[in-house]
């Protein structure tokens, strides 16, 4: 059954633009000149149950805006999504309940609360009675090996300490699917293992579906059977890690994935 | 439905209540911040105090309707603050692309980002509205009809930023008019309505509201009047429905952003 149904997918923002200098700003009050940039155009794909895919592309390349449409924190301006039977767009809360998400990038836990208070803060946002969060909390803290620092306040935990509380927290309700958005982002590389591991982990034994999207080639590789690079908004390529690797067998997953990159900056 | 009430409620309060602990952190900058806020205050009133000595009446008020209007102003904006403090940097959130961690949750995004942080002087400035709440009101009804009026008066202040702020959708800076226009409530309400005439009054009570925030209040406190209570209360709900209408129809515009940000 598929996780993920995304079709014809599309989202324009328009940005202001200004002549540079005092005198440009002056102008832009008076004729202001705004540019449409097709952040996501036309991109379709689907995602199995339980699958683990790499959703990657260079900087700017859609990305974000195309989680951020599946997970219902923007609107598209054309195309449709499904995440496990629900459209995003119109019932962003009750799909709420059965994803998680993690943006490397944005923390959303308290910094001022112990990782414990942050766990049953988001149980409550999940409708967990107080029963289930405490099991859960002490199943994930056992898995994720919090104990050493599940009491100290999240203001004073290392990098790789907060990333493993984000994925707890994200994973509280027992999401269905997880979106990944750069999780191992400013890690050091045995931090970065342990995270893949419990990834895997959770992917094994839960069967969550995961949709990652990183510009870590190892996370891909780990962690991925299957890759979807995009560019300027559209997919360029939709295949098995295994193919893409037997298919360019002298090189390794970096040097192709620069590759396509390369060849698609010089279309 | 009762049930996802009682459960956004849940979350709601332990939100201000996670907000009160990080304020607390520091006993010592919590204490003087909420001091300094009641003492900041009362300050005013020792002007108007002398004022009053050399006049019976400040446009049309007596000192009692003065300190009703500083304590109701007080109350109301504190009592906005400690609650909803986020609505009056709700601009920034919007321009910054912040709303991304409410909208993945499944709770209504707009109570989620209203009661996640609290300001801690506004404290301060509802304890000092209590207190001449207590001074100034006849009788145990009228300090009800009081509290009545500080929670219709921090619905209009809340909801008044709230419609103002949404607008952040669509324009850029709207924080810079957000601002001034709600601290124009705080402005023109600690003064008498009497001494406003003619456009500024039509202003006051039509595109700032302070006339429905304090003033009419303020009358109701001295002369009950049925059909002006409707009118107060009405309003407060009335600006409530359209600046949630316009948050919403906003939302669907919303870009999100990339930046680099802690939950603090």
């Amino acid at each position: 059954m598929q996780a993920i149904k995304v079709e014809d997918l599309s989202k324009t923002f328009r940005i202001k633009r200004k002549e540079k200098g005092m005198r440009g700003s002056v102008k832009a009050i008076f004729h202001p000149q705004t540019e449409e940039i097709h952040a996501v155009n036309g991109v379709s794909f689907a995602v199995e149950e339980g699958e683990m895919l790499a959703f990657i592309g260079p900087n700017g390349a859609g990305k974000s805006t195309t989680i951020k449409m599946l997970t219902g924190i923007l609107y598209p301006d054309g195309g449709r999504v499904e995440v496990l039977g629900i459209d995003p767009t119109k019932k962003r809360r009750q799909l709420a309940y059965r994803i998680g998400t993690v943006f490397g990038q944005k923390e959303q836990l308290w910094t001022h609360l112990t990782p414990y208070d942050n766990f049953r803060f988001f149980g409550a946002i999940y409708d967990l009675s107080e029963r289930e969060t405490e099991a859960r909390i002490a199943e994930l803290a056992e898995r994720f090996e919090l104990g050493g620092f599940i009491d100290t306040p999240v203001r004073n935990l290392s990098l790789g300490q907060r990333i493993r509380c984000e994925i707890v927290v994200s994973l509280i309700h027992r999401p269905m699917v997880l979106f990944l958005d750069e999780p191992t982002i400013g890690l050091d590389p045995v931090v970065k293992e342990n995270i893949r591991e419990l990834i895997r982990q959770m992917n094994r034994e839960e069967h969550t579906t995961i949709f990652l999207t990183s510009h870590d080639v190892g996370d891909i590789e780990k962690l991925c059977r299957r890759i979807i690079i995009v560019n300027d908004g559209q997919i360029v390529l939709d295949d098995s890690v295994e193919h893409l690797k037997s298919h360019y067998s002298e090189h390794s997953l970096e040097d192709i994935i620069v590759e396509i990159y390369k060849s698609q900056e010089e279309n | 439905m009762l049930t996802a009430v009682k459960n956004q409620m849940r979350v709601c309060l332990l939100s201000i209540k996670y907000n009160m602990m990080r304020e607390m952190v520091n006993k010592v900058t919590f204490l003087t911040n909420v001091g300094f806020m009641v003492l900041n205050n009362a300050s005013f009133l020792v002007q108007w105090a002398i004022l009053f000595r050399l006049r019976g009446d400040v446009g049309g008020y007596t000192f009692r309707e003065i300190m009703l209007l500083w304590g109701l102003v007080a109350a109301s904006f504190g009592l906005s603050h400690i609650l909803f403090a986020r609505v009056f940097s709700l601009s920034d959130l919007i321009i910054g692309g912040k709303l991304d961690a409410y909208l993945v949750q499944p709770k209504n995004v707009l109570a989620s980002v209203l009661t996640s942080a609290t300001d801690v002087s506004a404290i301060g400035d509802f304890l000092y509205g209590m207190g001449l709440g207590l001074i100034c009101s006849r009788g145990v009804g009228g300090f009800f009809l009081y509290l009545l009026f500080t929670v219709t008066g921090a619905v209009v202040f809340t909801a008044f930023a709230l419609l103002l702020g949404s607008l952040s959708f669509w324009f850029v800076r709207m924080d810079m008019l957000q601002s001034q226009m709600v601290m124009g409530i705080v402005s023109f309400g600690t003064y008498p309505d009497g001494i406003f005439k003619g456009v500024s009054r039509f202003l006051l009570y039509f595109v700032i509201p302070v006339g429905m925030a304090v003033w009419q209040p303020v009358h109701l406190l001295v002369s009950f009047d049925a059909g002006m209570f409707f009118t107060v209360t009405g309003y407060a709900a009335f600006l409530v429905v359209a600046a949630v209408a316009v948050f919403y129809r906003g939302l669907r515009r919303y870009a999100s952003g990339n930046l680099m940000e802690a939950r603090m």
